[in-house]
């Protein structure tokens, strides 16, 4: 048998080795390995890297880092604001969040919190600086302009303003 | 009556003896047993799982019997792969509409990274992932729970081990999409196009060089968000706006023209053939796995069956000529079946073309079966789980 056929066997035979060791081997190697790759979800879905947490009492809100969108992305950039937990909000929300941590408020963040998990959410956001836009009875607009309800935790994304 | 006339004689190999064919069923019958056995079985959707773990565990052997004892690969498969098309629809729908109590997906769960990662998208992240580390789709790389399933490296890992076993036999045994227009194409009995510009093969190609750029361009799955026609029978961009109107209509105008009716016209996987840019991402693997389908032009008498056999424009004249099947070959076996002088053989790369060629099918059949079962087979188990729901079992 020529050198040639012999790879080509021994070829066929460990695959179908690497078949029998799929389930068992190959599947949790391949998984472990992508999953180490230091990748991360795009922030336009996470939202960003927590960065601070602003104490309210009974709840918090919890801001997140800028996201600026990639390339030709149809999104504006935004900061994403969490109040968490839900049940420990009021009926009516309405904080000054500082948002960049200079001591001054740099937002007006108020909505409505519906005791029907499922009923949806309206915001208004009023600029306090000229960094952030507006926001009038918002609801899921855009990735960078909403208001969502996740798990136990009411988001917010107000999008920054042109320069 | 002057095509008939034409036709050679069908050389077909004898059957193999039942006890032969058992014998070469067992490791498949142990395999299953191996992949189905649950050994929980307190909770009523434990028995449940045990049971269509039975059914499917007894359906992949008798299959791979079948196989074994008529020396035919194509018609046992198709059983198979249908099934996955038809049941993967019915146990993700259920599980999600169960979890979200919808098949749009709310941006809730894109912001949580619950959106179930399926494998078409994987070729569209690789360059954003490349230049920015960033991974643009809104599942979660490990599972997130809610509808997350398993994470995105828990796909791309089992993606990985079975590209590797099987190439682009992927798309003939591990696909949970291509088994819907396979089951459609084998409904007519002729088809009624018959000539297929070959130039359309290329299609897959372009698709796939337009949504990686643009996915890379936009930060977003461009295929899933735009043209994948699966859509339709798997969960959608939630209609929140006209946009959304305008993509949930492109998936069911594409599942309507290249999932049924092109299929039924053709009898061809057409989405497959034309437009799959997976696929044509997938047909790259070919070149590194060491089974292939070749033709020997010793025997080939060109009478045109194995080409109105392929399903996925794979062979031509001139890749006749050349003895080999195009890089888009997909392993389903539907030429060498078709071939009535036995000229196209299942073949190890290396081997000479006489060497054997019921080897290497064996072989090639073990990989790809054994991975059909695992993969395949918690599909179709997982299908059944959900009628088995809605059945009326009493204490069961």
């Amino acid at each position: 048998m020529k050198l040639r056929a012999k790879l080509g066997y021994t070829g066929a035979g460990l695959t179908v080795f690497a078949a029998l060791l799929t389930p068992f081997l190959l599947y949790g190697l391949f998984s472990d390995g992508f999953a180490a790759l230091g990748l991360h979800v795009d922030e336009m879905y996470s939202g960003g890297p927590k960065i601070r947490t602003i104490d309210k009492g009974a709840y918090s809100i919890t801001v997140h880092r800028a996201v600026y969108p990639h390339m030709l992305q149809t999104e504006k950039p935004f900061v994403q604001l969490d109040w968490s937990p839900v049940s420990a909000l009021p009926a009516h929300v309405s904080d000054l969040v500082d948002v960049d941590g200079d001591g001054q408020p740099d937002l007006r963040v108020s909505f409505e919190v519906p005791k029907d998990p499922k009923a949806p959410l309206r915001v208004d956001v009023e600029p306090l600086t000229p960094r952030f836009e507006a926001m009038r009875n918002a609801g899921k607009e855009r990735f960078s302009r909403l208001i969502v309800r996740v798990d136990n935790s009411v988001l917010v994304r107000v999008p920054l303003a042109s320069q | 009556m002057a095509t008939k006339a034409c036709l050679p004689r069908i050389v077909h190999t004898p059957p193999r003896g039942i006890g032969r064919s058992i014998l070469l069923t067992l490791p498949i019958l142990l395999w299953s047993l191996l992949m189905f056995s649950h050994p929980q079985g307190a909770a009523v959707a434990d028995r449940l799982s045990l049971i269509a773990g039975a059914i499917t565990g007894v359906f992949m052997t008798v299959l791979f019997f079948m196989m074994m004892r008529t020396g035919t690969t194509y018609r046992w498969r198709r059983y198979f792969f249908v099934s996955v098309g038809l049941l993967f629809p019915v146990g993700f729908i259920h599980n999600i509409v169960a979890m979200r109590g919808t098949m749009g997906i709310p941006v809730e769960e894109m912001i949580a990274g619950r959106t179930p990662f399926c494998f078409m998208p994987i070729p569209l992240l690789i360059l954003p992932a490349a230049f920015t580390r960033t991974l643009v789709f809104p599942g979660s790389i490990v599972p997130s729970g809610g509808a997350s399933g398993h994470g995105i490296a828990a796909m791309v890992g089992i993606w990985l081990a079975l590209t590797l076993v099987m190439g682009k036999g992927w798309c003939s045994y591990a696909c949970f999409f291509g088994g819907i227009e396979e089951g459609v194409a084998a409904l007519p009995r002729r088809a009624k196009i018959r000539k297929i510009d070959p130039r359309w093969r290329y299609g897959p190609w372009a698709v796939l060089l337009a949504m990686v750029l643009l996915s890379l361009a936009l930060f977003e799955p461009a295929y899933c968000m735009w043209l994948c026609p699966f859509k339709a029978v798997s969960e959608y961009v939630a209609a929140r706006n006209t946009v959304g109107l305008i993509q949930n209509g492109i998936f069911v105008l594409l599942f309507a023209v290249l999932v049924i009716a092109l299929p039924l016209l053709t009898k061809k996987r057409t989405q497959c053939a034309f437009f799959c840019p997976f696929g044509a991402f997938q047909s790259i693997f070919n070149k590194a796995s060491v089974f292939e389908v070749k033709i020997d032009q010793a025997r080939c008498k060109p009478c045109v069956l194995c080409q109105t056999a392929c399903p996925n424009l794979s062979l031509t004249s001139e890749s006749v000529a050349h003895g080999e099947a195009l890089l888009s070959c997909m392993k389903c076996g539907a030429c060498v079946d078709a071939c009535p002088r036995q000229a196209i053989v299942w073949h190890i790369k290396g081997t000479e073309m006489a060497a054997k060629p019921e080897r290497a099918r064996l072989m090639f059949l073990y990989a790809a079966w054994a991975m059909a079962v695992m993969f395949g087979g918690s599909i179709i188990a997982q299908g059944l789980v959900t009628i088995l729901h809605f059945l009326p079992l009493g204490g069961i």
